[in-house]
């Protein structure tokens, strides 16, 4: 056990499950399959599965990875799909009207063991446009038949990943590049986080702060802060967005009656939108509010960015106000 | 890519420095030409043969043309170079994307050459040489990379993303594919708005295997829409090497299957290039439908940013997915001292003139990065315009 980045925690989880399944195989564009553990271990999926399971490289060609790789699936063949950061919606038709639809459309006949492993960029300054988004997990969670998962840390990259592999429904794995380098223990061993079970990152009594992926990043770096102005906070990673742990998130807000959903994603019908209906319908009463990335495409200027992004300073000016 | 592919086995001497350890100089690329005169000596060859990769003279191309297009090659890639000095010294806190086209200028020029100021082209995301050629400002291109308020994009879209939609250019694109849809579909306007423009797609060996190409081209052909897809094809999609992602080694094969007229030029020859899109831009114009042109060339740096480059030198080497001396080959063929020796043979230059056309670029290039650096920062709260035409949209990252 050792902390490892996001990229080989992953494939660690891949490499495991490639492992116990004969056939399971992955389809990719330029995101090489190998990575390097702190300790020095080497993993290469192409030298150790080949081909077929493992093309060495592909095209620019989303649709193939998803599409063809539904194709796999529905005969049976796990499939993995890893789609670049650029492109999370490029296949958003196919994910609709098939991936999904597929089961339910024939009465219950077809499988989709099909994950897509969605590499996303999240908000970073000088990319502009089409290079710094985030937040399209929820347009996914908005389609029916599909799971959603958008881990936070190496550590959870790991065990979602696992676990989407074990899924019989067709999971897309969020992929944010901030979470790469966020320091935590991974286990060399194989493990399961299951879909749909948040995690309680901290307890705490005055408020209840909601936020996964690059936002729980952020909430996490709040802490130090928070707790310096004699906040108790309570920090909630729903991980996964659909099925949506919400049970967890009203609990705890039942406990401190105040609500702040910290949502990298924009701001009309995002996952914070979501969140925050469902708790005011089980909580009467409390007070809710959210922090998200406004309504317009992320522009490239640091200044620009910077200032419509979520972070840290934001969320403590936020949580005080709050609980003032 | 052997030469032999290119322009049929024939090859040109190019006097000393190509073969230099350690990469070219940055200057090398003005002393191969300087020392170069009457090494070669325009050909007869026919704009047929240019489709076959035969190199190019320049009978027949006005005295204006060839000046232009020498000097706008040498203006890309002093643009390029110096915004690569810049980035490299890190005192300017430059950041962001920076895809360089340093070694493809001379399809870019050569394209642009045979088009008219109201034509348009949708580029990609190396697409600074594009820009250029199309006659976008120099000073505006700085300002965008620097994030600036006197950028092209107001700071909005960096590097990747500068559109001159006053001069055609429809825009560089973060995004393979969408040219070639938006290139069929300028030409589709200019059916429906009754002019003879003609549109351009570029895109890279890459962007090939993509649907959207297809959708494009397919459809410019079903509608016979003045329009012209242009591959560079470098090589390279990212770190792979063409054979790996797709089957075919001439990728203007991919014209034949949709019956489009397609051919394969040598990249590296400006006045190649310009003849095979005069032929396209004249189908094009005359209703025929389009073009689907290969220029195979070599990018000299790394995909994007700045890896294995150094200030002062000319070229990125010690990639792990090419060799040297694959670039220092492609290098030796470069397409600005290859202009250079032919203008200075043909007596349309003296070499005092070439230097001092290329003295000037520089300092105009160089004067472009001052008015950058010293133009003014961006507003922060500016980002919640130009969503809309006329609103602005709300500050909701402030919860409270
Ligand atoms: C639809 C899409 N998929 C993937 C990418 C990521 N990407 C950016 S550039 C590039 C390689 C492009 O190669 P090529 O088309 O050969 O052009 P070159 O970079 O060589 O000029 C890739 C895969 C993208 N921008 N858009």
């Amino acid at each position: 056990m050792a902390p490892k980045p996001g990229n080989y925690a992953v494939l660690e989880a891949i490499q495991h499950e490639m492992r116990r399944d004969p056939h399971l195989t992955m389809l990719y564009e330029y995101q090489r399959p190998t990575a390097v553990s702190p300790t020095g271990t080497v993993i290469d999926l192409h030298a150790e599965f080949g081909e077929p399971r493992i093309p060495d490289w592909g095209p620019i060609d989303e649709e193939w990875f998803v599409g063809g790789g539904a194709g796999i699936a529905m005969t049976g063949v796990r499939t993995i799909a890893r789609v670049p950061s650029m492109c999370t919606l490029r296949c958003f038709e196919l994910v609709f009207n098939q991936v999904g639809k597929l089961r339910h459309m024939t009465g219950g006949q077809v499988n989709m063991p099909l994950v897509i492993w969605q590499d996303a960029s999240g908000r970073r300054p000088g990319s502009a446009g089409q290079h710094a988004d985030a937040g399209q997990e929820a347009l996914y969670a908005a389609i029916p038949g599909i799971k959603v998962v958008v881990p936070a840390n190496p550590h959870d990259a790991k065990g979602l990943m696992i676990a989407a592999l074990r899924d019989p429904d067709p999971v897309i794995f969020f992929h944010y590049s901030g979470i790469n380098s966020v320091s935590v223990d991974v286990p060399d061993e194989g493990y399961v986080i299951p879909i749909g079970e948040a995690a309680i990152r901290q307890e705490g009594t005055d408020i209840t702060l909601v936020g996964y992926g690059p936002a729980a990043i952020e909430i996490n770096k709040s802490l130090p802060d928070l707790a310096a102005a004699g906040i108790s906070a309570e920090v909630i990673d729903p991980r996964s967005i659909k099925p949506l742990p919400i049970e967890a998130i009203n609990a705890s807000v039942r406990k401190t009656g105040k609500l702040l959903v910290v949502d990298h994603g924009h701001e009309t019908l995002g996952t914070a939108s979501e969140i925050i209906a469902r708790v005011a319908m089980a909580v009467p009463g409390a007070k809710l509010a959210r922090s998200t990335f406004p309504d317009a495409p992320p522009p490239g200027a640091a200044e620009m960015i910077t200032w419509m992004t979520p972070d840290a300073p934001k969320i403590v000016d936020a949580v005080r106000k709050m609980v003032a | 890519m052997p030469r032999d592919e290119i322009d049929g086995g024939r090859t040109e001497h190019l006097p000393g420095g190509a073969e230099a350890k350690g990469g070219l100089s940055r200057r090398s690329f003005l002393q191969i030409a300087a020392g170069a005169t009457g090494a070669a000596m325009a050909t007869k060859a026919t704009v047929a043969r240019a489709g076959n990769g035969w190199s190019m003279g320049l009978e027949g191309v006005p005295r204006e043309k060839l000046l232009w297009m020498y000097e706008t090659m040498l203006k890309s890639r002093w643009w390029e170079e110096e915004m690569k000095e810049a980035f490299l010294a890190g005192k300017d806190g430059l950041y962001g994307a920076f895809h360089i086209s340093i070694g493809e200028e001379a399809s870019a020029v050569g394209v642009m050459a045979a088009l008219r100021e109201d034509d348009y082209i949708a580029s990609n995301h190396r697409g600074h040489a594009h820009l250029v050629a199309k006659g976008g400002d120099i000073d505006k291109m700085s300002g965008e990379l620097f994030f600036r308020s006197n950028g092209y994009n107001l700071g909005f879209g960096g590097s990747m993303h500068i559109t001159d939609v006053s001069k055609g250019i429809l825009g560089m694109n973060g995004i393979i594919g969408p040219q070639y849809l938006f290139a069929a579909g300028a030409g589709y306007s200019a059916k429906v708005r009754g002019t003879d423009q003609v549109a351009v797609a570029f895109g890279g060996d890459g962007s090939v295997n993509n649907g959207w190409y297809y959708s494009g081209l397919r459809n410019a052909a079903l509608y016979k829409l003045p329009m012209i897809a242009v591959i560079e094809n470098n090589g390279y999609q990212i770190s792979m090497p063409q054979a790996r992602t797709n089957n075919l080694v001439n990728l203007s094969q991919l014209g034949a299957g949709m019956d489009i007229p397609h051919e394969t030029v040598n990249g590296m020859d400006v006045l190649a290039v310009y003849a095979v899109t005069q032929r396209a831009v004249a189908r094009a114009r005359r209703g025929d439908g389009p073009t689907l042109i290969e220029a195979k060339n070599y990018r000299y740096y790394d995909h994007s940013g700045l890896a294995g480059a150094k200030p002062g030198v000319f070229g990125a080497f010690g990639l792990p997915y090419r060799s040297d001396s694959e670039n220092r080959a492609w290098m030796a063929e470069d397409p600005i001292p290859k202009l250079r020796r032919q203008l200075v043979a043909n007596a349309i230059l003296t070499d005092e003139e070439a230097t001092q056309i290329e003295d000037a670029v520089r300092a105009r290039v160089l004067q472009s990065l001052d008015t950058a650096r010293n133009a003014a920062r961006v507003a922060h709260d500016a980002a919640l315009s130009h969503v809309f035409a006329d609103t602005k949209v709300p500050a909701s990252q402030f919860a409270v």
